[in-house]
């Protein structure tokens, strides 16, 4: 890893401070730990680190603030952090700007990718623009965007436009968990009904045509209470 | 029907309104009888005397039924005694008046007290159900402290034999200390998990939030969540063709289902997969958990779902699915559902239904 990637990582709590950066560290990520918010953001401001780790419960101000902060000035990768209890809090940081969460308590491999998906959807941001869009691939499923086509074991699937734009939506975010409202707004329209009923219908109905057995699902997840993610492509 | 509950509930709040509208009824009725029948004082008596007893039953205290036999009395000598339109009393009227105050009166007394008991008796069952609230929660409280100390034992013993003797220890060992405090660690987040379970559904006071979910959804959460504990756990799921959206708190039902099926791995004891499977029924969703092991023993069938007390000692520590089991049936019934275990010919079968509709309690 030439140049090594820095991560901040803001997290109040010693012990769960001490094994994220020891973790990190071993895995050749360059740490900067911060332990209350004030001090975050001038490291923020200083260092502009390549991502931002988040713990929303900080003792000094309420993690949403560096949230909004942030993302008035830099669209840097900010990954949540928060207790299994506080889906609310999930999806208004999400909604703020946060790119994805981690609920506490989580192991090391899950921190590592989700480090590394939001790396390579922050380096995809700069390449991406609305004329070249490189088609969605993982595992058997292969969506052409410029061709609106979906093929899953080589056989096209069929689904309606509703679908195919939630789908693509997801596709395009891939690894990162959308929120529903956000889906909503984006498939919808800002007029969008806030019940996210319809929604959840279309995406059962997308399961059983993409997935062998919609209860154990391959490439489009539930998080529960808050959104949806779709399984990360596969670099080529 | 809706209409009628409005009304009621109307009246059950506006006594003015009530009593007015029942004495103005009884008026027209009674004049009724006064312009087109003959003989009619006694029917108009009798009239007023049923408009006193109505008011007297609908209202509170005695304000309401004396007030309105005032007003009869009033009405009755204006509007019905000859000479009309004017207050004249003759000798025999007062003591007719002095009647209707008193049957007004005796009304007003009886329901007042009926409600007055009424209370009081919904007041003691109240207590009754606090207390033995009190004493699920105490018995909970005991079994579970009982039940954290044995990973944090674990835990404690092995990492404080790891930091005192580091040296002495081969690097297997080394290797074996730290992943039972792994182990006990997971093994205590399940606990807690299940512990924060119950203060969702005691912070709301029985009043779950519930919101309509895709059944497939939460299954496959409770899937991939404990495929993360148990990498090698072989779950096969079925759920039925069509979508089903049901009422429910997802994250509690996730918790159901991880629970039944840890106590499927854990205590089945068998090689085959488990069997996840959700039946659309008419007017509820069945899910069963179907191992292949040793079944559960006769004897604690029927009290499996019991919170485990003081009357079954734990004889290896990690016998807290008991609790796991019990909180399940708290968040069953705090759904309207049922939740029950059987033996089949090869093993045990745990299920629970879930109502399609919400049932709203009166």
């Amino acid at each position: 890893m030439n140049p090594k990637f820095s991560v901040l990582v803001i997290e109040d709590e010693k012990s769960i401070l001490d094994f994220i950066v020891k973790s990190l560290t071993a895995h050749g990520y360059k740490v900067t730990p911060a332990a209350t918010g004030k001090e975050a953001l001038s490291l923020i401001t200083s260092l502009c680190p390549d991502v931002i780790l988040l713990d929303l419960g900080l003792p000094d101000m309420d993690g949403c603030k560096i949230i909004e902060e942030v993302r008035t000035w830099s669209s840097n990768p900010i990954i949540v952090v928060s207790a299994r209890t506080q889906e609310e809090d999930k999806v208004h940081a999400l909604d703020l700007g946060a790119d994805d969460y981690l609920t506490k308590p989580f192991g090391v491999p899950e921190l590592l990718a989700r480090i590394r998906t939001s790396l390579r959807h922050s380096n995809k941001l700069n390449n991406d623009s609305d004329l070249y869009k490189k088609p969605y691939q993982a595992k058997d499923l292969t969506i052409d965007f410029l061709k609106r086509k979906i093929t899953l074991r080589g056989q096209e699937i069929h689904l309606t436009p509703i679908e195919y734009r939630i789908v693509a939506y997801l596709a395009q975010n891939s690894g990162k968990v959308m929120t529903y409202s956000t889906i909503m707004n984006n498939v919808w329209g800002p007029y969008a009904e806030s019940d996210n009923k319809i929604l959840r219908v279309n995406m059962a109905n997308i399961r059983r045509k993409l997935e062998i057995n919609p209860a154990e699902p391959e490439y489009i997840f539930t998080e529960v209470g808050v959104g949806y993610r779709m399984l990360d492509d596969e670099p080529v | 029907m809706k209409c009628l509950r409005y009304i009621y509930s109307f009246f059950r709040k506006h006594y003015f309104t009530y009593s007015a509208l029942v004495m103005v009824l009884a008026t027209a009725v009674a004049w009724l009888f006064f312009r087109f029948g003959r003989q009619a004082t006694t029917s108009i008596l009798l009239i007023y005397i049923l408009a006193l007893v109505l008011i007297s039953c609908g209202t509170e205290g005695y304000r309401y039924g004396l007030g309105a036999a005032a007003v009869s009395v009033v009405c009755i000598n204006f509007l019905f005694i000859e000479p009309v339109f004017t207050l004249t009393f003759t000798p025999s009227g007062p003591i007719s008046f002095l009647g209707l105050f008193a049957i007004s009166g005796i009304a007003s007394h009886t329901v007042t007290s009926l409600r007055r008991q009424a209370k009081q008796l919904a007041a003691q069952e109240r207590q009754l159900a606090e207390a033995e609230k009190e004493k699920m929660r105490a018995n909970l409280l005991r079994a579970v402290s009982h039940d954290l100390r044995t990973p944090l034992t674990g835990i404690i013993g092995s990492s404080s034999a790891y930091l005192s003797n580091a040296d002495f220890y081969s690097e297997a060992d080394k290797q074996k200390l730290v992943q039972n405090i792994h182990d006990d660690a997971n093994w205590l987040l399940e606990m807690v998990e299940n512990l924060l379970s119950v203060t969702r559904i005691q912070n709301d006071c029985k009043q779950l939030k519930t919101s309509p979910e895709v059944v497939d959804e939460v299954v496959a959460e409770a899937v991939v969540t404990l495929k993360k504990r148990h990498p090698n756990a072989q779950i096969s799921v079925t759920v039925p063709e069509e979508i089903l959206m049901i009422p429910m708190d997802a994250m509690l039902i996730e918790q159901v289902l991880i629970n039944f099926l840890e106590n499927g791995l854990t205590h089945g004891k068998s090689d085959k997969p488990l069997l996840l499977t959700v039946e659309n029924e008419p007017e509820q969703v069945l899910f069963r958990v179907i191992d292949h092991g040793l079944g559960v023993p006769a004897d604690r069938l029927a009290t499996i779902f019991e919170a485990r007390s003081e009357t079954l000692p734990a004889v290896d520590g990690y016998t807290g699915m008991g609790i796991g089991l019990s909180i399940c049936k708290t968040i069953i019934t705090a759904h309207n559902g049922t939740i029950g275990a059987r033996n089949h010919d090869s093993g045990a079968e745990f299920y629970f239904t879930l109502p399609k509709e919400e049932h709203h309690e009166p």
